[in-house]
């Protein structure tokens, strides 16, 4: 008669261990991932911080908390942004578990932009006139609300190998390089022509790279300004950019290393290349990749004028339970004073237009770069920008679509031009858009 | 994850045998291996650990000399030990990730093999209504993608407050269809009915059987799927780094990290490979006998 | 007399029930975590069903016929065959003949066998970290040791083919030696007298491998084959880490079926509807592939019986 008990009992142990689980398994962390907590009753709340990469706020958090008592903040990181974008995604999707404040790349606007009201309005006096107006226009819904806080920008430079470009017989310094390379694209690419004619480096990276300077020069890259996809088929923009790369691949320009590969990574060791685009947060890859090779600088010209590449914002879902907080926290994160710091810490170029006139900024020289003065060059490339390319719902998916038919001839081979312009053709019609 | 060739059927058909062999064996080998034997074996044991070599190497060297080199210096270099220590001290939350993978491991294995056991015991010695069905059911599991089954999964852990917590990774994976599965194969052939019946007589409930008679019956096999399961949860990466995020990760969630500082830095990422694979090579060094032993003799009943 | 029956009652309950208790965990947990997940994901295969946007209109099986006639499925399809075959063929073979090796009589025989079990511990995305430096295009270390000896590089990312051998070449280090001692059991099983009986009537030692080993083993083999079929036909680690941007190559080379889903439902167009599609094309695949392979095992398994009575 104990018997039935005792397989009650079993049966009580097992369902606990089915259902609940919890007893002795959870080590006690303090459910950093959720913010379903509200903390009851007390004024100590816990802000979480998801971010990707380098943002630079390591320091920063422990200073905001001892300014403010009763918040903590609680710093969640992904390795890449593809890893961070996939985990903002599927909680997008699942409709919780996101951060109080969720760092966003600047690539990814065009699809949340579509849903602006999982996100908090963060649009206030005090942040007015922050940034770079582009740069809010990005974040900025048709109604006028504000689903983002501008961190870093990308402005644009090009970096080279001064050693290499002396022995191919061409000017080596700083200032005589951005004016040799002062003009539109052809320029660049006729330059690279001569270069490559007497040296065993390419001119350039990969194609890839390359193709995002330019087409980040386009107002109107895939999409038209209400909209409307532009079918790839009549997109003689595009295709002409297609055009030029290819013509600049048949001269042997590239190094044919599909950017973030092993055999990119490898090339800076190896003397592959002798420039490369550089958006402020490359200075730091250029400078741990090639750790040890002596002649990389900074030139301050970019081909075609200005262009931006990257850059993130901070968001507050609208999951969260403390948008006051969070929103307090994401506007401090990303004032000047802050940003400035984040850059000397990690090299993010600030977004605030006040950050640029900083004597932090403009006095920094990078010392792997021939000690170039890449904070006034930078800040320069970041007037420069004029044209802000318009990227709708549709752009990430059809960027992929150009970079993979580039990759497919510069780095795998497996097409030549035509064909490989073909298969992205049929790529764009099984999208199904119209 | 996609184990191309975990085999428990295999198992089945290894298991009638097995017995048999140990008598057999007695009576004499006459295969004695040449010396062509242990050559071949020996290339087969030095292929199998030139990555693990290969992966020293370069944990012991530094960035640019491993980007400068594609054929490594067979002599290993002398940063293994600082490049380790810098995984551990860089901001990863080692420690707590190394905790979590232990507990969450073992609880993971524990409980696979018990509620398999159980499930196994049923469906290979009770009799009920159903039972074949189900037990085709339940393969049929195993054949289900889970790679969209993500975004409902995390609704499920969302509204039990789960989000973040260990057991959000732990209790998806308490019992599994291969577990069961296997356990029910094996349990079909190792556990004659005579015992059931013996303990039944003496007037044991069905869960006193089962603690009595099937769990020590289930023993060799119960070692080499609790094994299974620890290096499955252990190597696990894409739900624990969905559900659980950094904050609060396992060893693979916190590694990966180590690739998020502007460059590739492979000397640390290959150092980083060498501690997640470190205590993994310990337990097998430690257990291995029993593992090779769960294969090999199984089915012999102690 | 009360009390007793009141036992005998508990005791016929404890029966009866027993057997449904005991595997109920298996069917609550797979209930929540398993058929929500899957019913979900059918629900979602016949909408327009954006991943943050949720829910649209109802399609009917559009979202499958549209797959079905985008290249990429077909691409998909023969990736993930192409890399099934080359990681489950030479695999088992491999197996069988280092385990037809150790199935002597060895010195030191728990070392070899753990030996060959090693490379199981090592997970999968650290073998992908490894692999990746070995068959890196340019800087890799096997093409580095090729052109060293004269032989033009392969291009283990650009060729279709050369990238399906380095991601089967991943899954057979792993599990290469799991099955080696698979097949070593089932090799022990084989009863030594017909090696000595055939010996004696004059067989060669390899022929005997031929014509004992081989196929008192032919079932052992099927069921290999089967169970790395619903493995193996989803196979995502390796491949997605082949490269840094997890796409499968510029030209798809190596995409699989699962990375398709993944594409389709995380990548850029976000389309969920269509993701669960594959998904379940997918499960009716591996299926239907288990039952044929199920029926083909049935038959052979009895004949390789019989072929060892006689």
């Amino acid at each position: 008669m104990r018997h039935p008990i005792r397989t009650l009992a079993a049966l009580a142990c097992a369902g606990v261990l089915v259902a609940g689980c919890s007893g002795g398994t959870d080590n006690g962390a303090d459910d950093p991932g959720t913010t379903a907590d509200p903390g009851a009753g007390g004024e100590e709340i816990t802000l979480v911080v998801a971010t990707f990469n380098e943002f630079g706020y390591e320091d920063l958090f422990a200073e905001y908390e001892a300014d403010n008592p009763g918040i903590t903040v609680e710093h969640r990181k992904a390795a890449t942004s593809n890893e961070a974008r996939d985990n903002m995604n599927t909680r997008l999707a699942a409709g919780s578990g996101l951060a109080d404040i969720e760092g966003i790349e600047v690539d990814w606007l065009p699809e949340l932009m579509q849903y602006p009201d999982r996100f908090v309005d963060l649009a206030s006096d005090e942040v007015e006139g922050r940034w770079f107006d582009w740069k809010t226009a990005a974040v900025t819904t048709d109604d006028g609300k504000l689903i983002g806080y501008g961190t870093d920008i990308g402005p644009e430079a090009v970096c080279y190998r001064a050693d290499l470009f002396e022995a191919a017989g061409l000017p080596a310094d700083r200032d005589e390089v951005a004016a040799l390379l002062e003009g539109d694209w052809d320029t660049y690419f006729d330059v690279g022509r001569d270069f490559v004619a007497s040296s065993d480096a390419a001119w350039f990276d990969s194609a890839g790279a390359t193709w995002q300077g330019m087409a980040n020069q386009l107002e109107t890259p895939f999409e038209n300004l209400d909209g409307t996809v532009i079918p790839l088929a009549d997109n003689t923009e595009m295709k002409g950019i297609y055009d030029d790369i290819m013509a600049a691949l048949d001269a042997d320009l590239s190094a044919g290393n599909e950017q973030w590969s092993e055999d990119w990574t490898n090339g800076f060791q190896n003397d592959s290349f002798a420039t490369m685009l550089c958006p402020g947060w490359m200075l730091g890859i250029i400078a741990g990749n090639a750790e040890g090779v002596e002649g990389w600088d900074i030139a301050d010209v970019f081909p075609g004028g200005g262009g931006n590449w990257g850059g993130s914002y901070l968001t507050v879902p609208d999951q969260t339970e403390h948008p006051e907080e969070a929103k307090a926290l994401a506007a401090w994160l990303t004032a000047p004073e802050q940003q400035i710091k984040a850059f000397e810490a990690k090299g993010t170029f600030p977004s605030q237009v006040d950050a640029l006139s900083d004597p932090a900024l403009t006095g920094f020289t990078h010392e792997f770069f021939n000690n170039a003065p890449a904070g006034q060059i930078l800040a320069n490339r970041a007037e420069a920008i004029t044209v802000q390319p318009f990227k709708g719902p549709n752009y990430f998916a059809m960027a992929e679509i150009m970079t993979d038919a580039l990759n497919r001839v510069d780095s795998a081979g497996t097409d030549d031009a035509d064909s490989s312009w073909e298969k992205a053709l049929v790529a764009f019609d099984a999208l199904g858009l119209e | 994850m996609s184990s191309p060739m975990s085999s428990p059927m295999a198992r089945q058909l290894v298991g009638k045998g097995a017995a048999r062999t140990v008598r057999r064996r007695a009576v004499g080998d006459s295969r004695r291996p040449g010396w062509k034997t242990y050559l071949f074996l020996a290339i087969v044991l030095l292929i199998s650990f030139f990555p693990f070599y290969f992966t020293v190497l370069l944990a012991s060297s530094d960035a640019a000399t491993i980007a400068r080199n594609p054929i490594p210096s067979p002599i290993p270099g002398d940063n293994l030990f600082s490049n380790i220590a810098r995984v551990i001290s860089s901001d990863i939350k080692f420690w707590q990730a190394l905790a979590n993978s232990i507990i969450v491991s073992c609880v993971t294995a524990l409980s696979v093999v018990f509620f398999a056991t159980l499930a196994g015991f049923s469906f290979s010695k009770l009799r009920f209504r159903g039972r074949e069905g189900l037990l085709v059911f339940v393969i049929a599991t195993m054949a289900v993608p889970t790679q969209l089954g993500i975004v409902p999964l995390f609704i499920v852990m969302a509204r039990l407050d789960w989000i973040g917590k260990l057991q959000a990774v732990i209790v998806p994976g308490m019992v599994t269809a291969f577990g069961v599965f296997w356990m029910t194969q094996y349990l079909r052939e190792a556990l004659p009915f005579e015992l059931i019946e013996a303990a039944r007589v003496d007037g044991a409930s069905m869960i006193r059987t089962f603690i009595s008679v099937a769990l020590p019956a289930a023993r060799p096999v119960a070692a080499m799927l609790a094994l299974f399961t620890f290096v499955g949860s252990w190597t696990n990466f894409f739900w624990p780094f969905i559900v659980l995020g950094s904050s609060n990760p396992t060893l693979p969630v916190a590694l990966q990290l180590l690739q998020a500082s502007y460059f590739k830095d492979y000397s640390l990422i290959m150092a980083g490979v060498v501690v997640a694979t470190l205590p993994l090579v310990l337990v097998f060094i430690v257990a291995g006998r029993q593992l090779v032993a769960g294969i090999m003799q199984g089915a012999v009943k102690g | 007399m009360h009390r007793l029956t009141w036992q005998q009652r508990l005791s016929r309950f404890d029966v009866k029930a027993s057997p449904y208790l005991y595997i109920s965990p298996f069917f609550i947990l797979f209930a929540v975590v398993g058929l929500f997940p899957l019913a979900y994901t059918a629900w979602v295969s016949m909408h327009e069903w954006h991943l943050i946007g949720g829910q649209g209109a109802f399609v009917g099986l559009q979202n499958f016929t549209d797959v079905l006639g985008q290249p990429r499925f077909t691409v998909a399809l023969r990736n993930t065959f192409s890399i099934f075959l080359l990681s489950s063929v030479p695999q088992v073979i491999a197996a069988i003949v280092i385990a037809y090796a150790l199935d002597t009589n060895l010195r030191a025989r728990t070392f070899w066998r753990m030996g060959v079990l090693l490379p199981y511990v090592v997970a999968p995305v650290a073998v992908s970290l490894i692999f990746s430096k070995l068959f890196a295009d340019e800087s890799g270390m096997l093409n580095a040791l090729l052109g060293a000896v004269g032989i033009d590089g392969i291009g283990w990312h650009s060729s279709a083919f050369a990238s399906h051998v380095a991601i089967s070449t991943m899954v057979n280090f792993r599990w290469t030696g799991y099955n080696t001692l698979i097949f070593l059991a089932a090799m022990q099983a084989i009863p030594r007298e017909l090696y000595e009986a055939a010996i004696v009537d004059g067989a060669a030692r390899w022929r005997t491998f031929f014509s004992i080993t081989i196929p008192m083993l032919r079932p052992t083999i099927i069921f290999v084959v089967i169970t790395s079929t619903i493995g193996g036909l989803q196979i995502f680690d390796e491949p997605r880490m082949y490269d840094t941007l997890g796409l499968g190559g510029p030209d798809r080379q190596w995409m699989t079926l699962t990375m398709y889903i993944y594409e389709l439902g995380w990548g850029t167009q976000m389309n969920f509807g269509r993701a669960a599609a594959v998904s379940w094309l997918l499960f009716l695949i591996i299926v239907a592939i288990g039952l044929v392979n199920f029926a083909i095992t049935r038959r052979i398994a009895s004949s390789g019986t019989k072929g060892a009575r006689k």
